[in-house]
């Protein structure tokens, strides 16, 4: 399939270079195989794969899903093989892809992010890591990662330390100030940042009087959380100089443009994909067409255009 | 189950014809040649939101023949109400066929269908199926009510005995609808089932009490409906053939009380894996 470039919607994060600027979020998209029947993986610009733990995890009890308005609250529980599995198992079939590749790791210590980062990125078929820090830390009182803005400098700086591969560090909106572990997460070395992560959230079955997943609490997701997603964005972007992946209910380009306009260089579409899963070209083309219509030449020339404090990547 | 070779795509159809039962269920009938054309029994499709803002709903695929293919609703929340109010011209985007269908060949020569409300969209293929390869089969049928039974005369013309059941004792059996089942005696080489959660545990015990085995059909919220979330899952035994490859659990299994019974047992995907299951395999 021939593909335009013009406007330009190339995007780098750190090193990883992608022609055009979506990602399909981790866990929504597999592996990126399941999606190859419905949308043409070459017009994408990466998936970021299902996140991966140091041992194998059998995941949370069910149901694992709700839906609710306009959101979709989920507790998988990081089901996966482990590592040492992946690795032989899993990892050669991504080398195919015919987008880039973000493997994504998840840990219960600090440990656990080094050893699984420094096993996946020595893999060619993996281009770039995404650190899911929404995890709790075993350790400790089981803080979360992403809400400590010490245990979120650790994670990165553990993981920043055995890869020269592009880090991206995924953030939760489960915290006072976001911009304030962006920082933190900038200074120890983190690429680019995912911004945001799911938002806890809770269902009750009224009828049967218990939470509606088996889990109890779960990650709220979808155009329920687009206006916490966008506003992340925007105090991120006055607070750090490395690019930004918007992400949050993200379902059209109109959709796309708000977190791009707040300072946003690349985008990730997860839950819309459950919608319809060829809402990420409906994106690229109608930024093009956005773009077009404006006589811009890239998409860079407008992020972060609506956000007098915006820093830009540098 | 076997894994089908399956082709799926998104298919761009057209709604034909609609009928509302008095109960309020409705069947859409879909232009939509190459899904009528690809289709095997218990197979489903995922219709995309026509207005956006939610996941996808999975519905099994009820009739299929030449170039139309019919779905049945029941209005349950948001999304079947707006997929019930489609009107005859409307689109309708689906992603199908998804998932493995019923094993029609261990489907042997006198099978007990159950169906529990519009898990009889799920009967209908296997049924036409079965009679057309000289097979017996006995429809068991449930609903709430008389009113929400619907198009048992279809099952009738293919020459299938029909028993219902109602909660509400309106008509039939008063009852379950696996209380008729157990009550009835027949004997059945094999069950198939579609419908709710404890309908379906309640056929599987059924099927562990007469030494035979049963398919069920499962019904489940999805998300992707791809594969690809893992949201829809159920336990299945380390041995089945349609359980995901999966590493055996150590005494260091993380986040998880129980490694001996995590030893036991993985989570298979209902949109992939199944959604048909052997009752014997699950372990809900």
């Amino acid at each position: 399939m021939k593909l335009e470039t013009h406007p330009d919607l190339q995007v780098e994060l750190g090193a990883l270079r992608l022609r055009v600027p979506t990602l399909m979020g981790s866990g929504c998209y597999g592996s990126g195989e399941e999606y190859a029947p419905f949308a043409d993986l070459a017009e994408i610009g990466a998936v970021v794969l299902k996140s991966v733990t140091r041992l194998p995890r059998l995941g949370n009890p069910t149901p694992r899903l709700a839906v609710t308005p306009s959101g979709l609250l989920n507790a998988i529980g990081l089901q996966n093989p482990g590592i040492e599995h992946y690795l032989a198992h899993d990892v050669a079939k991504f080398a195919s892809r015919p987008c880039a590749v973000v493997g994504s790791v998840a840990g219960f210590s600090v440990d656990d992010y080094a050893y699984v980062t420094q096993r996946l990125a020595v893999r060619d078929e993996i281009h770039a890591i995404e650190l899911n820090i929404s995890c709790p830390n075993v350790g400790s009182e089981g803080e979360t990662f992403a809400c400590d803005a010490n245990l979120a400098e650790a994670a990165t700086k553990a993981a920043r330390a055995v890869t020269a591969k592009p880090l991206i560090v995924k953030l939760s909106p489960n915290v006072t100030d976001i911009a304030a572990i962006a920082r933190v997460v900038e200074g120890a070395g983190a690429d680019a940042l995912a911004v945001i992560n799911t938002v806890r959230g809770m269902a009750i079955d009224v009828d049967r009087r218990e939470p509606r997943l088996g889990n109890a609490a779960g990650g709220l997701s979808g155009p329920a959380i687009r206006p916490i997603a966008v506003l992340a964005v925007w105090n991120v972007a006055a607070a750090v100089r490395i690019p930004i992946v918007g992400q949050g209910g993200i379902e059209s380009a109109r959709d796309a443009l708000e977190f791009f306009l707040a300072g946003a260089s690349a985008v990730s579409i997860g839950t819309g994909n459950f919608t319809d899963p060829r809402v990420p070209l409906n994106v690229t083309s109608g930024l093009r067409t956005y773009l077009a219509q404006r006589g811009a030449g890239s998409l860079r020339e407008i992020v972060g255009t609506a956000n007098p404090g915006f820093l830009g990547p540098a | 189950m076997r894994a089908l070779a399956t082709s799926p795509a998104i298919h761009e159809t057209v709604v034909v014809d609609r009928r509302e039962t008095l109960s309020g269920i409705v069947i859409l009938g879909l232009y939509a040649p190459e899904i009528a054309r690809l289709v095997r029994p218990g197979q489903y499709a995922m219709a995309v939101p026509p207005g956006g803002e939610r996941a996808a709903t999975a519905l099994g695929v009820y009739e299929a023949r030449d170039e139309r293919i019919s779905l049945m609703l029941a209005v349950v929340g948001v999304r079947t109400r707006e997929l019930a109010n489609l009107q005859v011209g409307a689109k309708l985007d689906l992603l199908a066929p998804l998932g493995n269908g019923f094993d029609l060949e261990a489907l042997r020569d006198d099978v007990a269908l159950v169906a529990g409300g519009v898990g009889l969209a799920s009967m209908l293929l296997p049924a036409q199926h079965l009679t057309a390869s000289g097979r017996r089969a006995h429809l068991y049928y449930g609903a709430s009510t008389a009113e929400a039974l619907v198009d048992e005369s279809k099952f009738a013309e293919l020459g299938i005995g029909v028993s219902v059941a109602t909660d509400d004792g309106t008509r039939g059996y008063h009852g379950f609808v696996t209380e008729l089942l157990e009550r009835d005696g027949r004997a059945h080489d094999v069950l198939a089932a579609c419908g709710p959660s404890p309908m379906l545990r309640a056929v599987g015990r059924i099927a562990r009490l007469r030494g035979v085995r049963a398919q069920l059909a499962l019904e489940e919220t999805f998300a992707c409906g791809v594969g690809a979330c893992w949201g829809c899952v159920v336990a299945i035994d380390r041995s089945s053939p349609q359980a995901p490859r999966f590493p055996q659990a150590s005494s260091a299994w993380d986040g998880h009380a129980d490694a001996a019974s995590a030893s036991e047992y993985v989570y298979a995907r209902i949109c992939k894996e199944g959604p048909v299951f052997w009752s014997d395999e699950l372990r809900w």
